[in-house]
């Protein structure tokens, strides 16, 4: 074994704690988020009142659904994902990448299109929502170095 | 290095073709243009919703909407946080239709704060986008109404802004308005006006000066319309 191949390894491991960990933390906020929406809870938002702002508007649902309901489910996917890497057989194994590249790319647009509905329509900015899409972008530029260690790109 | 890692290792280089890819990409973008057009489609009817009547102010500097020759003058006086007033103009909305639409109704809006600490700021923030025209005054006013029961922060001072921006209003003007107290004078006077004529709860509103006691259900509006003018074209 070279010097080369561990360190490629120990990259790879040390990217995929550190997307679980943000999965994790993804998990909290959008949980957070959903159950204040839910319950019709104050957020807590550093003494302003732009996160409550945010979250009352006609943008917060799609379909009846909250909206921080559907990333609770994108960074309980990833999560579930992100732990069945390395866990299952290699023909699936190999596709765990792929999906988590899919998923956070799904919700790097997602988050774009919510942060522009922020700052140009609803004229408040959630920071809970801000750290989210900050989450999800690393994520989904971590899943683009693990994309790109496996696949054959020109 | 372990098992595992020799495993996840090995299947990140086991090929994903770049066709795959561009697969997953392309399903992601049509995922959030679904999610997009559901978000706007949901929201249109609020952003959308034009004056189909005449709106102007009338001499006293009051806004009005509807026909200033119309044969039946409202006078309403009311509180943004108060939810009967909510109701009031809502019924007013329906039977906009048949009534202001069509030169026989015109409502004159007159605010009466006194019922929240957050009221007056309300006022205000109408009076505010009064200064950018009727249009505006009634959009500002249908928001606001709509806003109320969506939790403490309807009528924030950030959220009176926000509307204001949600609005195309010139936000410059409106936050400064709003933010230097010009209008509370105003809206003192109006509450004042409102006790000389008898108002002493809200909604009260005036039907060719004669005083009405609270909101009324669409049906038994429609009923003191008609009354109204049936009266009026009797005389």
């Amino acid at each position: 074994m070279t010097d080369t191949t561990s360190r490629v390894a120990l990259a790879v491991d040390w990217r995929l704690w550190l997307m679980r960990l943000l999965a994790l933390a993804g998990l909290g906020v959008s949980g957070y988020l959903t159950w204040t929406h839910l319950t019709n809870q104050a957020i807590a938002c550093g003494g302003s009142q732009d996160c409550d702002l945010v979250q009352q508007s006609a943008y917060s649902e799609v379909l009846g659904i909250p909206v921080a309901l559907l990333g609770m489910l994108a960074y309980a996917t990833l999560l579930a994902l992100l732990f069945l890497r390395g866990r299952l057989p290699q023909a699936w194994d190999a596709y765990i990448p792929l999906a988590v590249f899919g998923i956070s790319l799904i919700g790097v647009l997602y988050s774009a299109y919510l942060t522009y509905l922020e700052i140009y329509v609803i004229y408040a900015i959630c920071r809970w929502c801000v750290s989210s899409a900050i989450i999800i972008t690393v994520i989904f530029l971590l899943s683009l170095l693990d994309l790109r260690s496996g696949a054959d790109l020109p | 290095m372990t098992t595992r890692q020799k495993k996840a290792r090995q299947s990140s280089r086991r090929g994903i073709s770049t066709t795959q890819i561009l697969v997953v990409v392309g399903t992601a973008v049509l995922v959030v243009a679904v999610l997009v057009a559901l978000n706007i489609n949901r929201f249109q009817p609020a952003t959308a919703t034009k004056v189909k009547y005449p709106a102007g102010v009338t001499a006293d500097g009051q806004p009005y909407k509807g026909s200033p020759d119309a044969p039946l003058k409202i006078v309403e006086y009311a509180d943004f946080a108060c939810s009967h007033c909510a109701d009031f103009a809502q019924s007013l909305d329906a039977l906009a239709p048949d009534y202001i639409e069509t030169g026989k109704v015109q409502v004159v809006f007159r605010n009466f704060a006194f019922l929240t600490p957050e009221s007056k700021p309300a006022a205000q923030a109408v009076e505010c986008a009064l200064d950018q025209g009727a249009d505006k005054f009634w959009a500002y006013h249908d928001l606001l109404f709509s806003m109320q029961g969506r939790g403490g922060a309807a009528m924030s001072n950030t959220s009176l802004k926000a509307y204001a921006g949600q609005l195309n209003l010139d936000t410059a003007a409106f936050d400064k308005c709003l933010d230097s107290g010009a209008k509370a004078a105003l809206v003192e006077a109006d509450h004042n006006a409102g006790v000389n004529q008898g108002v002493t709860g809200t909604p009260t509103w005036f039907i060719n000066g004669e005083i009405m006691p609270g909101a009324l259900p669409e049906n038994e509006l429609r009923q003191i319309f008609d009354q109204g003018l049936s009266k009026g074209s009797g005389q």
